[in-house]
């Protein structure tokens, strides 16, 4: 078997150790940093990629909750308008009732008053026409002249009870 | 026809010496260049570009690296990082070898004991220099292991110490063997394809299955000596 030909081991081996080492050399040398590198590169810029990524969502959602913040105060400040704008109305409007139910209730008395008059006078005149009444009658019937004085006396007496 | 064993005859292309010691460049010396070469233009061409998207060559390149850097890693941690190079050297060595020794009228250099067994030998002594530095006279206690009962001492010591030194032999022979045989069997199957006339499809169809059988075990036989490199490496760094 030529496997056991010891003649041949001593080149088998030197052409080896040259080899393998020249090999060794290459390898450790050029391509296997090389190879590193690139893989370190790769994992580096997925990370870097991730991280951007990661930092755009951060954004985002920044902005996102700036937009809501800024949209929650719009609606409270037109909510705030509404109020104020239905609170000055209402209050307007109850000025306004008031001052026409004040100017009603004057209008009212005023007439009151009125009626109040004219009812006195008439009365004080229904009182002279039945004391002038009185006293023409008493003339016609019986002859006798009364004073003015005593029939408005006596209709007073009837007409104020 | 030629025999079974011709294919692993050593040829010398030239000849050579050096103070009376042969060192002749032969056919197993050209195998071995154009195995260093190959992986050298294999890993250095693909990457050249270093694309981040790799192309189909990048991604074998780096297929191996990882499935190297893996293998130490899974095998030795992380303080076996510096001895990668030589692993993925080793690695890649052995497997080129076993391939391209499937190329019909190759040369097999790693179906030779004495190639393997240099090979060995470097691992072997380099390993056990590894665990005397890291480790100093302590050392001694991979042939005791810590916890064992000292009576066994008797009994466990001459066992670890055969089973230590037949590291080696162990890591040389297991690959010599697989490619020799695997070799030889290719051969003289081969030789039946030509004698049996028409029945000789029968061998044939044999020969194909085993061919693609080799090319499996040259692949295996590769990560098998390399991932026992890692064991050892393992051993000398962390002990049992």
């Amino acid at each position: 078997m030529p496997q056991f030909d010891i003649a041949t081991f001593s080149e088998q081996i030197f052409w080896l150790f040259v080899i393998f080492a020249v090999l060794y050399f290459l390898m450790s040398k050029i391509a296997l940093p090389k190879v590193g590198e690139v893989l370190e590169r790769r994992q580096k810029n997925i990370e870097d990629n991730l991280g951007k990524a990661r930092a755009l969502k951060d954004e985002t959602d920044a902005a996102i909750a700036k937009y809501e913040a800024a949209l929650a105060e719009a609606r409270d400040a037109a909510q705030a308008d509404i109020r104020e704008a239905s609170e000055k109305a209402a209050a307007e409007q109850a000025k306004k009732t008031e001052a026409m139910v004040k100017k009603l209730s004057k209008k009212t008395s005023d007439a009151e008053k009125a009626i109040a008059d004219a009812k006195a006078d008439a009365m004080t005149g229904v009182a002279e026409a039945a004391s002038e009444i009185a006293r023409e009658a008493t003339d016609k019937l019986i002859g006798v002249k009364v004073q003015a004085k005593t029939a408005d006396k006596a209709v007073s007496a009837i007409v104020g009870e | 026809m030629a025999g079974p064993l011709e294919q692993f005859e050593i040829k010398p292309l030239a000849d050579l010496s050096v103070g009376g010691v042969d060192i002749s460049f032969t056919n197993s010396a050209l195998w071995m260049v154009i195995a260093a070469v190959l992986v050298t233009c294999f890993m250095t061409l693909s990457m050249r570009r270093g694309a981040l998207v790799p192309g189909r060559w990048q991604g074998a390149a780096e297929v191996m690296y990882e499935f190297v850097a893996n293998m130490l890693k899974d095998n030795v941690g992380s303080a076996g990082r510096k001895y990668f190079p030589f692993i993925f050297t080793l690695f890649m060595f052995v497997m080129f070898g076993n391939l391209l020794g499937m190329i019909p009228h190759s040369f097999t250099f790693t179906s030779h004991i004495a190639v393997n067994f240099a090979l060995a030998l470097v691992i072997f002594v380099g390993v056990t220099v590894i665990g005397f530095v890291r480790h100093g006279t302590h050392y001694f206690r991979m042939f005791f292991p810590e916890g064992a009962p000292i009576a066994t001492a008797i009994i466990l010591i001459p066992i670890e110490i055969i089973s230590y030194f037949s590291r080696p032999f162990s890591l040389a022979i297991r690959l010599f063997a697989n490619m020799t045989v695997g070799h030889i069997m290719l051969k003289v199957i081969g030789g039946f394809v030509g004698l049996i006339g028409i029945l000789g499809v029968l061998p044939f169809a044999l020969l194909t299955g085993i061919t693609v059988l080799e090319f499996g075990i040259a692949a295996l036989q590769a990560y098998v000596f390399t991932i026992l490199t890692c064991i050892y490496l393992h051993d000398a760094i962390h002990m049992h």
